[in-house]
């Protein structure tokens, strides 16, 4: 579904991203992991379009999508999340969703202003399934900027899926969640996969990654370590040494 | 009393053109948190094409703000991509010095092909209403309608459409709002061509109710709008509004009792003092934090 072939991307002399091919599959969960400043965000923001690449080619459901802006790779089905929480906080939870709401639909002429306007009340319905899959159901009027952290990223997820995406990239979804809230986080993105979307996790934090992930590729300096299921990555000699750092190096 | 009152009356009508200018700006520092110079001058432009089509057509009064708001749209996109899509989104300083640049382009543009210094404009409501001691001239009567019914027309669409909400969100979040799919170069696109139209209006019913038109309309017209933003609160839309309607009244005040000449020295001695002991305008406050942002960007 998502191709990554031989991607590189140099900041001056330092290879962020070195050299990656990877596939992720339909109806998967796909993990990336590695060590701080091993480029996995850096591999993100490549796929999004918000960098350009210095080499290399990305192909989602077949289509080259190596240097599209972002909103076409939205358009294309590409959603994502932020590391660092980006929703618009002067706008109310329900208006944070209503903006994203139906981005792959296409622009029908017909529709066009319709949509623009007002939209119809499939999209309305939609919006309000979206809060309640966040547990949000509540807080619809309040204003993004006055809700707890979790309900920040429990938003920024549904807004994600708002633009209706076929494949859902997250950038460290988990972070500064406790166990309870992760434990949550792992419920909703097997759900997820059940509605046939198809997930990119970036995650530092090893108990979501193990436990729900089906494929991992691990990355160090910028370049692919090890692939494989879980429980092959953990008992991988070369992804040992790069979390804990070779007893010779040392 | 009388006095006062009547010049409160006149500052209020010519105040809402201002404000009308003062929401131009506040759109396009929303959107783009960027200064554009060239808005009254684009407005001027648009002036002119009303004029021209007037001298040379005789067009009535519906053709001649229709080519005036066409012509401000036309000169409006012409900045927008020279200054601010051209030039580099990072580029805040060079996308304002550039602007400048433009503002004399288009001046230079009006003054070789209209040599004369001032141009007639056809008036527009040539009547008046009187309230016991209280007159009203029927052009600005028609200009504060006109302005009304505009900002009620444009808060509608901020507020209560899709197409407002991506505007909005634009200008909270622009790369968050490409990644929920929102193309914001369109938008940015959009709100120029949506300033300058208001602009246009803005400058139609000015030079109707001035009935003649010159080429320093641009710099003039910068300067209400900047100072009338200013005097609000950079980037809110309400404050646009309570500027331009503040600046009115302030002109009209000062005209009245100490004399035509001192009317500007009075408007910017205000604006130094807001500048000094209320940086953030008259609807500052809830806009600390985009005040700050603008600040780090420029």
């Amino acid at each position: 579904m998502l191709e990554l072939q031989a991607l590189s991307k140099h900041f001056g002399g330092v290879h962020a991203v070195d050299d990656l091919s990877l596939t992720v599959n339909r109806g998967e969960i796909f993990g990336l992991i590695g060590p701080n400043g091993s480029g996995k965000s850096t591999t993100v923001n490549l796929i999004c379009g918000v960098l350009p690449v210095t080499a290399g080619t990305i192909s989602f459901e077949g289509h080259d999508i190596t240097s599209a802006q972002p909103h076409r790779a939205v358009a294309a089905g590409l959603a994502r999340t932020f590391q660092n929480i980006r929703l618009f906080s002067h706008l109310t939870v329900w208006q944070n969703l209503w903006v994203a709401q139906g981005r792959t639909d296409g622009h029908e002429s017909s529709r066009f202003v319709k949509r623009w306007l007002a939209g119809d009340s499939t999209a309305r319905r939609s919006v309000s399934d979206l809060i309640a899959f966040a547990g949000l159901s509540d807080r619809g009027d309040e204003y993004a900027g006055n809700l707890a952290f979790g309900e920040q990223r429990r938003l920024e997820l549904a807004r994600a899926l708002a633009t209706g995406p076929k494949l859902l990239l997250l950038d460290e979804p988990a972070a500064g969640m406790n166990l309870e809230e992760v434990r949550e986080l792992d419920e909703r993105l097997r759900q997820l996969v059940e509605r046939g979307i198809t997930i990119l996790l970036v995650e530092h934090v090893m108990e979501l990654v193990m436990g729900v992930t089906d494929r991992i590729a691990v990355l160090n300096f910028g370049r692919k370590i090890a692939e494989g299921t879980p429980a092959e990555i953990q008992n991988d000699e070369a992804v040992q040494e790069a979390y804990l750092g070779s007893s010779n190096k040392a | 009393m009388v006095d006062f009152v009547q010049n409160t009356l006149d500052g209020f009508f010519i105040g809402s053109s201002y404000a009308l200018l003062a929401i131009g700006f506040t759109l396009i520092f929303g959107v783009m948190r960027r200064l554009n110079l060239s808005y009254g001058p684009s407005i001027m432009l648009g002036v002119f094409a009303g004029t021209m089509i007037y001298i040379q057509l005789e067009a009535g009064l519906v053709f001649v703000a229709c080519a005036t708001v066409l012509g401000a749209v036309l000169a409006g996109i012409y900045v927008e991509r020279i200054c601010f899509w051209a030039v580099g989104r990072g580029a805040v300083l060079a996308s304002m010095v550039s602007s400048f640049a433009i503002w004399m382009q288009l001046e230079e543009l009006v003054t070789i092909f209209f040599p004369e210094r001032t141009y007639a404009f056809p008036p527009l409501g040539d009547f008046s209403l009187e309230f016991g001691p209280f007159f009203i001239r029927g052009a600005h009567l028609v200009m504060f309608l006109c302005a009304a019914v505009l900002t009620v027309l444009l808060h509608l669409l901020l507020y209560k459409t899709r197409f407002g909400l991506a505007l909005r969100a634009v200008s909270e979040n622009p790369l968050a709002a490409k990644f929920m799919g929102i193309n914001t170069g369109l938008v940015v696109f959009s709100a120029f061509a949506l300033a300058s139209a208001i602009g246009g209006v803005a400058g139609f019913l000015i030079a109707s109710a001035d009935q003649q038109i010159t080429p320093l309309f641009g710099l003039w017209a910068t300067f209400k709008g900047l100072i009338a933003m200013t005097l609000g609160g950079m980037g809110s839309i309400p404050g646009a509004i309570a500027g331009g309607l503040l600046l009115g009244i302030i002109e009209a005040q000062s005209t009245w009792y100490l004399g035509a000449e001192y009317r500007d020295l009075v408007a910017y001695f205000v604006l130094f003092a807001f500048l000094v002991f209320r940086p953030g305008g008259l609807f500052g406050q809830r806009l600390a934090t985009q005040n700050r942002l603008s600040m780090q960007r420029v």
